[in-house]
């Protein structure tokens, strides 16, 4: 647009009387908001050069809380870095730990309360206040409860922010519909087996640095980074311990071990009783320890006496002489033997008896309490804060295994299958508000499609969480939450990363290393939000702490410490720890509850399908710069590996035509197609009747401008999950897939 | 800092400013209108800024629909914001905010005897930058705000301006986007 005039002549015109009418008339109005500046004299020059360091981080790029400190420049947070006082990560982190800095200012995060006034899965956003929204969600589940009871809301949380509002919902509105991904789509087969067979939860409390022999059951230790976990495993190696590594791919462990197993997938717990049949009938195992602690440990040899060295070499496809060497191996260790729980077990839908297994071989092998062996640390105590359970009575009367007499082992929650294939069905009632929070159930619960039908009958859907991922589009109000590094929330302890070094315990509080309110946006913690629900639902008398930080001050307090003193101490409180060994733990090798309730009660093997002919099975892992999709569209991390991996046999890619670098997509049993391409990696380092991928790529929503569509949603894919009868949890190593390369689907030969 | 009268000139950096927050109807009243009305007018934009105060004053429906197109352009959005009201956005080549530009921004502001009001506020923010320009304006320093329009600001908001035109057909921002060119533009 050409203007008649310049502004110079428009500002000297502008005293024209119906402008500075107009123009006062306005400033009178008192319309105007607050300036967002104030007024600072310059001081010298150079003085904002400075940076400033920040103590108190904890990182939540992954879920291993390694402690950071902030390097601050005028404001801006310009580098993370591991706090030099930590015992536990040190002053390293890992790939994500450093790309924080990306999150916090990534642009696509989510930064007002939304309000969806298009469809749901296909959002129209509106930015409403916090009032608005939270009268809103407040109204709308109310609603839901007074027509269908509290048992009418599911949650689906993940992470140390989630788990205020998820016991809020669980234990004072009493619904018993939460669904935590980090046991049924992950961790809970591992930490009932262990509870159930050592009564204590197995977490990964194996202590590697000082172990003679370390046995990995598909853990890829390396592609998987924790950091002081990795320190761990790398100082085990660097003093010389064997390395076992079962796995049908040439993981970035096996590529470190002494003996690699090639196994055939779904078939570890054959291995397992093999082993351990093997050792029994040689003696090769720690009497002493088995007398002492062992429980039914004669039904459980009788149980297992099946289980000869040939018959596991047939079922798992490896020779049966190394099934014996690793036997021998790690006899001849014990009791310095790290026998890995694992850590993302959900696979096959039998992954509780498998994890069984496991632990019947830490016990048998006598590594309980041993250098080298299961060990648990011991820990500093703290305070605690806990909602009242007014309504856990009422929320255990609905749960809806308890109802059918299903899944008895079952982590705490109400197994995932179980609460979507109620809220389909509306039987045996009607589940008909939804929240999630922190957790994305379209990638990380397998049957999309179900998963996205009970989202669509839904009364309502709330979700909270830090960037747009697909879960999100399919919300009716959207709220912003803070990111680890702008809030208070969890109180990490643990000891150092060595028992071999001085006994330390530290404790550890998520402080902001950056503010929390800025004009840009208005995200909140969740201790707000969910304060600000409780008393629009009338609990506002059930609410124990105002605030985040007045939470982690009270689980402070309860260890004598404050704040305050944490700042003085930069971050970090030690104080000294004492000697983890010499614990000793009963050892159910046959467990009477298992039995009774229609179980094995000795570790089993269920074989599991094999892929139809032409298919391979597909099994995922991660990348070492991605946590699941949460760090797909940070800019540092999205630029190192932005397109999953495929791993697929050389012979069958030759056969195939197909190349390193080739883009291709996966189509399963059930013809669904990926929705994008990955890379194709040819290599003799797996098993021709597997493919492998990473997990977390293929984000749908276009709001995460660096990840959408880049690399294919493996979780698209899982439309044939098995259920693990034990747990309720999910297995999700189940797909069988062919290639599909430039519109043609491609066999993959026996 | 409180809303001490601006000087005249000031004033329509202010409004400019104002123009750019998030639509409500605390600031979108009869003497908002009358003023940009007025300014139109003496740079016969007149008819486009008539339909505005029908559109956007008298209805509520009218005031929702800006709300949701200032979410889509502006915060967040399906299938992506339109144009991130922020310099580093389109100076700063890994596209994140607070860029480098942004903390030129910071600095120059502090030379020149402002800070911003928060510590985590993002300098660089359209709003900020139009307010800053009211603020050097009312205290006389002019050879600032030119400095600073000719260093960064015309360096990012073509290119803002372009990203809101192609993405949207909202009259009101083409509106106002056309009087930030012309309170901004550099002249003769
Ligand atoms: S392992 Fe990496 S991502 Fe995980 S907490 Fe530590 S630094 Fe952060």
């Amino acid at each position: 647009m050409a203007f008649q005039m310049t502004r110079r002549s428009f500002l000297q015109a502008s005293a024209s009387a119906a402008l500075t009418t107009a123009l006062s008339g306005w400033l009178s109005s008192g319309a105007q908001a607050q300036s967002g500046f104030v007024k600072k004299p310059f001081t010298a020059p150079g003085s904002f050069g400075d940076t400033t360091t920040v103590s108190g981080g904890v990182c939540e790029m992954c879920f291993w809380r390694c402690q950071l400190v902030g390097k601050l420049r005028d404001g801006k947070l310009v580098k993370l870095e591991g706090n030099p006082k930590s015992v536990d990560n040190g002053a390293s982190i890992c790939a994500r730990g450093n790309a924080g800095v990306k999150l916090l200012y990534d642009p696509d995060r989510l930064k007002f309360p939304l309000k969806n006034v298009g469809k749901r899965g296909a959002p129209v956003w509106k930015r409403i206040s916090w009032d608005e929204a939270l009268d809103e969600c407040a109204s709308r589940l109310q609603g839901v409860i007074k027509k269908n009871g509290p048992q009418g809301i599911a949650i689906f949380p993940h992470g140390a922010s989630a788990t205020y509002p998820m016991h809020f919902f669980e234990h004072v509105v009493g619904t018993p519909n939460n669904s935590e991904a980090s046991f049924f789509q992950c961790r809970g087969p591992r930490d009932m087996a262990y509870i159930h067979t050592f009564g204590v939860e197995a977490s990964e409390s194996v202590d590697m640095p000082n172990a003679k022999a370390i046995l990995l059951v598909g853990t890829h230790i390396g592609e998987n980074i924790h950091v002081s976990h990795v320190k761990q495993y790398l100082k085990g190696l660097e003093n010389g311990a064997k390395l076992v590594v079962v796995d049908p791919r040439f993981s970035s462990s096996a590529a470190k071990a002494d003996i690699w197993v090639q196994i055939k997938p779904g078939t570890d717990t054959a291995f397992l009783l093999a082993i351990m049949n093997y050792l029994v009938k040689k003696g090769g195992y720690d009497k002493a320890y088995v007398k002492e602690n062992g429980e039914g440990f004669d039904q459980f040899v009788k149980a297992i006496a099946h289980a000869e060295l040939d018959w596991a070499a047939k079922i798992c496809d490896v020779p049966a002489a190394q099934i014996k060497e690793v036997a021998d191996l790690l006899a001849k260790n014990a009791p310095h033997v790290s026998i890995h729980p694992g850590r993302h077990v959900t696979w096959y839908g039998t992954d509780f008896q498998r994890e069984r297994a496991l632990a019947c071989l830490t016990g048998l092998l006598g590594t309980i309490g041993a250098k080298g062996g299961f060990v648990k640390a011991k820990g500093p105590k703290l305070g605690k804060v806990a909602w009242p359970h007014v309504g856990t009575e009422h929320a255990e009367e609905f749960a809806l295994h308890k109802m059918a007499e299903k899944h008895i082992f079952s982590p705490p929650g109400t197994p995932t299958q179980m609460l979507r294939d109620a809220a389909i069905s509306g039987k045996p009632y009607p589940i008909k508000a939804c929240i999630t929070w922190g957790q994305n159930p379209i990638q990380t619960i397998p049957g999309q499609q179900e998963t996205i039908k009970m989202l669509q009958q839904m009364d309502f859907v709330m979700v909270v969480d830090v960037m747009p991922t697909d879960i999100t589009m399919y919300a009716d109000i959207l709220l912003p939450e803070l990111s680890y590094l702008e809030r208070y929330d969890i109180v990490k302890t643990g000891v150092q990363w060595n028992f071999n070094d001085k006994h330390q315990q530290y404790i550890a509080p998520r402080m902001p290393l950056v503010s929390a309110v800025s004009a840009d946006h208005q995200r909140k913690d969740s201790v707000w939000i969910t304060n600000e629900l409780a008393k629009r639902l009338g609990h506002a008398k059930e609410i124990q702490v105002p605030t985040a930080e007045a939470m982690v001050e009270k689980i402070l307090a309860g260890a004598n410490l404050s704040l305050a003193q944490i700042r003085k101490e930069d971050g970090i409180h030690l104080q000294p720890g004492s000697d983890p060994y010499g614990a000793v733990y009963p050892v159910k090798f046959f467990n009477e509850d298992l039995a009774e309730a229609g179980y094995s009660g000795a570790p089993n093997y269920t074989p599991v399908p094999d892929p139809p002919k032409g298919f391979a099975r597909l099994v995922y892992g991660r990348v070492p710069v991605h946590t699941f999709n949460r760090t797909m569209n940070n800019a540092w991390l999205n630029a190192e590996i932005p397109e999953n991996p495929i791993w697929l046999n050389q012979d069958t890619a030759q056969k195939l035509g197909l190349k390193n670098g080739d883009r291709i997509s996966l189509v399963n049993q059930d013809g669904v197609v990926s929705a994008n391409a990955g890379i194709l990696k040819v290599t003799q380092g797996i098993r021709k009747d597997t493919i492998f991928t990473a997990h977390g790529y293929g984000t749908k929503n276009p709001a995460m401008t660096n990840a959408v569509n880049k690399g294919f949603d493996e979780q698209s894919l899982i439309t044939n999950a098995a259920v693990d009868p034990e747990t309720g949890a999910h297995g999700m190593r189940t797909s069988f897939v062919r290639i599909m390369k430039g519109g043609k689907v491609l066999n993959i030969p026996a | 800092m409180n809303n001490s009268k601006p000087k005249t000139p000031a004033a329509f950096y202010t409004f400019l400013a104002q123009s750019f927050r998030y639509p409500e109807r605390t600031w979108l009243i009869g003497p908002y209108f009358d003023l940009l009305e007025n300014i139109s007018q003496n740079l016969d934009l007149n008819k486009d800024a008539l339909g505005l105060r029908q559109s956007y004053c008298a209805s509520e429906e009218g005031l929702e629909e800006l709300q949701i197109e200032y979410t889509r352009m502006f915060i967040n959005a399906i299938p992506a914001v339109v144009a991130p009201p922020y310099s580093s956005i389109y100076l700063d080549k890994e596209g994140n905010l607070y860029g480098r530009s942004a903390v030129w921004a910071k600095q120059f502001y502090q030379l020149h005897g402002f800070d911003l009001a928060g510590e985590e506020d993002l300098p660089d923010h359209l709003v900020l930058e139009l307010d800053f320009l009211g603020l050097l304006l009312e205290e006389g320093q002019e050879d600032a705000a030119e400095q600073f329009l000719s260093e960064h600001f015309r360096r990012w908001f073509p290119s803002f301006k372009e990203r809101v035109l192609n993405g949207s057909t909202n009259k009101f921002y083409s509106t106002l986007l056309t009087l930030v060119d012309f309170f901004t533009r550099e002249e003769p």
